[in-house]
C-alpha cells in the first residue's frame, strides 16, 4: 500500500517546529516581565491559544454557513473539525488561564470579561457537538449542527458586551497594555505555530469525517430486471 | 411579507387555542416556578438580607427553569401526528411557524410574571414601587422574548432527537447568558431603585438580543424543520 | 385546480422522474426510478412494505430531495421553486396531520384560512358534510376513530384542490361507504384533469380506478403498464 506523506503533515510539522522555537524564545530569551516575573511567560502560549481558539470557531461559523448554503458534506466535515479544534483550544485556554490566575492573583477563577466570555463560548460549542452526537443517524444532522454553530457564534459578541458592562461596575483587571517588542516575537511565532497545528488538525479531522461517511455509505444498487408482460 | 404576517397570525391563533386547551399544564409549569423560588430561599437560608439582594436573580432563574418545560412542550404537539409537516405542505412559510410559536411561548412565559413576582415579593421581602411597575414588567416581557426566540428554535431542533429534555437546557442556558445577566441587573434596579439610570442600558442590551435572535430564528428555522 | 405556470394551458407532463434515487443512511429506499405521468391520469404504485412507495410519494410532495436522478413537476425542478411546488401538490400521508385538542370545525377553519379559502361557517360545514363528518363538527379530534380521522384528513385534500394528488393508502381504516367516497373523488379528479398517484395494498379497490400501475420491489421498479394487467403480473411474480 502506498502511504503518501499527506500535504497537511508538512503544515503540522512546521507548526510543531515553530512551537518549539517559540517556546524556547519565550522561556529563555525574552526578558522577564517587571511585575509578574517568570510566571508571565505562560502568556506566550496563552495568548496564541486564545487567538487560535477564536480563529477555529470563526472557521466553524463560515463552514456552517457553507453547509447550509450548499448542503455539501465537505462543509459539514470542516464544521465538526473546526468546532472540535476550537473546543480543545478553548479548554486548554481556560486551564492555562486558571494556572496563571492562581499564580498571580491567587485564585483559580475570576469573573473577568474574557474568562466569562471564554467559558460561555466553550459551553456553547460543547452544546453544538453534543447536539451533533445526539443527532447521529438523523438525515438532518448536518443542518442542525450548522444552525447551532451559527447561533452560538453570533452570541459571542453579545456575551462579551454584556459581561463588559457588568464588569464595568467592578474593577477592571489590568493586562499588559503595552508589550515590549522583545516579547512580540515569541507571541507571533507561537501564534503561527498553533495556527499551523490547528490547520493540520482540522484537515485531518475533516478527512476522517468524510472517510467515515464514505465507508458507511452503500453504493447505489444496480438496476434490476424488469418483468415483461405480453398482452394476449 | 403580508402572507407571512397573515399566516403567522392564523398559526398564532391555533397555538394560543392549543395552549388554552392545555392550560392545566401551564398552571403546573407556573407552580414549578413557584417551587423553585421556595427551594432557593431554603438553600440560601433565613438570612433575609441575602434573599432580598438576590431576589431578582432568583426570579430570573425561576423563569429560566420554567421555560425549559414550556418550550419543549410547544413542539411535542406538532410531532404527535406530524401536524407540522401537514402545515408546511399547505404550503405555509416556515418563518410563520417560527414566529407564531415564539410569540405564543413569549406570552406563556410572560403570563408567569404576575404570579412569580407576587410570590417573590412576599418570600424575599422586596418592595416594588408603583413607579417601577411598568419597567419591571417590561423587562420581564423582554426577558421572556429573549428566552423564547432561541428556545423555540432549539425546541424545534431537539424535538425529534433522543435525550431532548437534556439537550434543550444544555443548548439554551449558555446562549441566554446575556438575557440572564441583563434581566437580573435590570430587575434588581427596578426593585431597589435606579439612581444612576443604568436600567436603560440593560434594557437596551435585552432589546438588542431580542432583535438579533428573533431575526436569526426566522432565517434559520427553515433549515431546522425541512427534512431535505 | 392550480398549476405552476399558465392556468389556461395544461403542461405536457404532470411529473417526470428520471433515474430517481433516494438514500436513507445505508439503505437505498428508492433507486433508478423512471416514471412519467400526464394530467388526467391515475397511477397506482404497488409493492410490498418497504418497497419505496412512501418514499416516492414524499419525493413527489417535495418533502424529500433526491439523492440522485431528477424529478420535475409540471416542467419545474423542486430546487427552483419549492413553494410553487407545494401549491400544486396534496399529500395524504400515513400520519393524520391533525391536532388532537382541536375540533373538526376548528381544524377545517385553520386549513381554509391558511389556504386562502372561505372561512364562513356554512362553507366549512359543507366541507365536513362532503367527507361525512357534518355531525361531528364540534367534537374534538382526540375523540375521533381512525376512520373519522381519515375522513377529516381527506377534507384537507379536497380543500387544497391541487393539480397533483398523492394518496398513501387512501382506503386504509375507512368503511365501505368511505372507500366508495374516495373512489368517486378519484374518478372526479381524473375527469377534472388532475393527476392522482395512489400507493396502496388494496388492489381490489385501487386497480379498477387506475389507468396505469407500477410495481416496486426493494426500491426499484420491476414493472409498469396498464393497471388491468397488474393482477397478471403479480400472479406471475409469486
Amino acid at each position: 500500500m502506498n502511504r503518501r506523506f499527506a500535504k497537511e503533515h508538512w503544515v503540522g510539522l512546521a507548526g510543531l517546529l515553530l512551537f518549539i522555537v517559540g517556546c524556547y524564545i519565550g522561556l529563555f530569551v525574552a526578558p522577564a516581565e517587571r511585575h509578574m516575573g517568570e510566571v508571565q511567560r505562560i502568556m506566550y502560549v496563552h495568548v496564541p491559544t486564545a487567538w487560535n481558539a477564536l480563529l477555529c470557531f470563526t472557521c466553524a461559523f463560515i463552514a456552517a454557513i457553507g453547509s447550509l448554503w450548499t448542503g455539501r458534506e465537505r462543509w459539514d466535515a470542516t464544521l465538526v473539525a473546526a468546532a472540535e479544534a476550537g473546543v480543545v483550544l478553548n479548554g486548554l485556554l481556560l486551564i492555562q488561564g486558571s494556572l496563571w490566575g492562581r499564580a498571580t492573583w491567587g485564585v483559580w477563577w475570576d469573573w473577568d470579561v474574557r474568562l466569562t466570555t471564554s467559558l460561555v463560548l466553550l459551553l456553547l460549542f460543547i452544546g453544538v457537538l453534543s447536539l451533533r452526537s445526539f443527532a447521529a443517524g438523523s438525515e438532518r444532522r448536518a443542518s442542525l449542527t450548522a444552525v447551532a454553530a451559527i447561533v452560538a457564534y453570533v452570541d459571542v459578541p453579545l456575551v462579551y458586551f454584556c459581561v463588559r458592562w457588568w464588569r464595568s461596575l467592578h474593577q477592571i483587571q489590568s493586562s499588559p497594555a503595552t508589550v515590549d517588542p522583545a516579547m512580540v516575537l515569541p507571541l507571533r511565532v507561537n501564534a503561527f505555530a498553533l495556527m499551523f497545528a490547528a490547520i493540520w488538525f482540522i484537515v485531518r479531522r475533516a478527512r476522517l469525517e468524510l472517510a467515515r461517511r464514505r465507508s458507511s455509505e452503500t453504493a447505489i444498487p444496480d438496476r434490476i430486471e424488469r418483468i415483461e408482460v405480453r398482452h394476449a | 411579507m403580508s402572507e407571512l404576517r397573515s399566516q403567522t397570525l392564523t398559526l398564532l391563533a391555533k397555538d394560543l387555542r392549543l395552549e388554552w386547551r392545555a392550560k392545566a399544564r401551564l398552571v403546573a409549569v407556573g407552580v414549578f416556578g413557584l417551587l423553585s423560588l421556595v427551594v432557593f430561599s431554603i438553600a440560601v437560608g433565613p438570612d433575609s438580607k441575602a434573599l432580598t439582594a438576590g431576589a431578582a436573580g432568583f426570579l430570573v432563574i425561576a423563569l429560566l427553569l420554567s421555560s425549559t418545560l414550556a418550550l419543549a412542550e410547544s413542539f411535542r404537539i406538532e410531532h404527535e401526528r406530524r401536524a407540522l409537516e401537514g402545515i408546511l405542505l399547505l404550503p405555509v412559510r416556515p418563518g410563520a411557524v417560527f414566529y407564531s410559536k415564539a410569540i405564543a411561548n413569549t406570552l406563556s412565559l410572560a403570563m408567569l410574571a404576575p404570579g412569580l413576582s407576587l410570590f417573590g415579593v412576599v418570600l424575599y421581602g422586596v418592595e416594588l414601587q408603583p413607579a417601577n411597575v411598568v419597567s419591571f414588567f417590561t423587562i420581564w416581557g423582554l426577558a421572556a422574548a429573549g428566552l423564547s426566540a432561541p428556545g423555540t428554535l432549539y425546541a424545534a431542533m431537539t424535538a425529534q432527537l433522543r435525550s431532548r429534555d437534556v439537550l434543550l437546557p444544555l443548548l439554551l442556558f449558555p446562549l441566554v447568558v446575556p438575557v440572564l445577566m441583563a434581566s437580573c441587573k435590570a430587575l434588581a434596579l427596578a426593585l431597589t431603585g435606579d439612581p444612576m439610570g443604568q436600567m436603560r442600558s440593560w434594557a437596551l442590551l435585552l432589546l438588542c438580543f431580542d432583535l438579533i435572535y428573533w431575526s436569526l430564528g426566522g432565517i434559520l428555522f427553515p433549515f431546522v424543520i425541512e427534512e431535505g | 385546480m392550480k398549476v405552476a405556470n399558465h392556468p389556461s394551458e395544461t403542461p405536457p407532463t404532470a411529473f417526470r422522474a428520471r433515474d430517481l434515487s433516494r438514500r436513507y443512511g445505508q439503505k437505498w429506499a428508492l433507486a433508478h426510478l423512471d416514471l412519467t405521468a400526464v394530467p388526467g391520469e391515475v397511477v397506482l404504485v404497488a409493492g410490498p412494505n418497504g418497497s419505496g412507495k412512501t418514499t416516492f410519494l414524499r419525493l413527489l410532495a417535495g418533502l424529500l430531495r433526491p439523492t440522485a436522478g431528477e424529478l420535475e413537476l409540471f416542467g419545474k425542478n423542486l430546487a427552483s421553486d419549492p413553494f410553487g411546488w407545494r401549491r400544486n401538490v396534496s399529500l395524504l400521508s400515513h400520519a393524520s396531520y391533525l391536532y388532537e385538542p382541536l375540533t373538526a370545525l376548528e381544524t377545517v377553519r385553520l386549513w381554509a384560512r391558511l389556504l386562502g379559502r372561505s372561512t364562513a361557517e356554512p362553507d366549512l360545514r359543507a366541507r365536513l358534510r362532503e367527507v361525512g363528518l357534518e355531525q361531528d363538527g364540534d367534537n374534538l379530534v382526540s375523540g375521533f376513530s381512525a376512520g373519522m380521522q381519515k375522513r377529516l384528513t381527506f377534507a384537507r385534500v379536497r380543500l387544497e384542490d391541487s393539480a397533483l394528488v398523492l394518496l398513501d393508502e387512501p382506503f386504509a381504516a375507512l368503511d365501505t361507504a368511505g372507500q366508495e367516497l374516495v373512489t368517486d373523488w378519484i374518478a372526479a379528479d381524473r375527469k377534472a384533469g388532475k393527476t392522482v398517484v395512489i400507493a396502496s395494498h388494496n388492489l381490489e379497490r385501487a386497480a379498477p380506478i387506475a389507468d396505469r400501475a407500477v410495481l416496486l420491489a426493494r426500491g426499484q421498479m420491476t414493472w409498469q403498464g396498464a393497471a388491468r394487467d397488474l393482477p397478471n403480473v403479480l400472479a406471475r411474480a409469486s
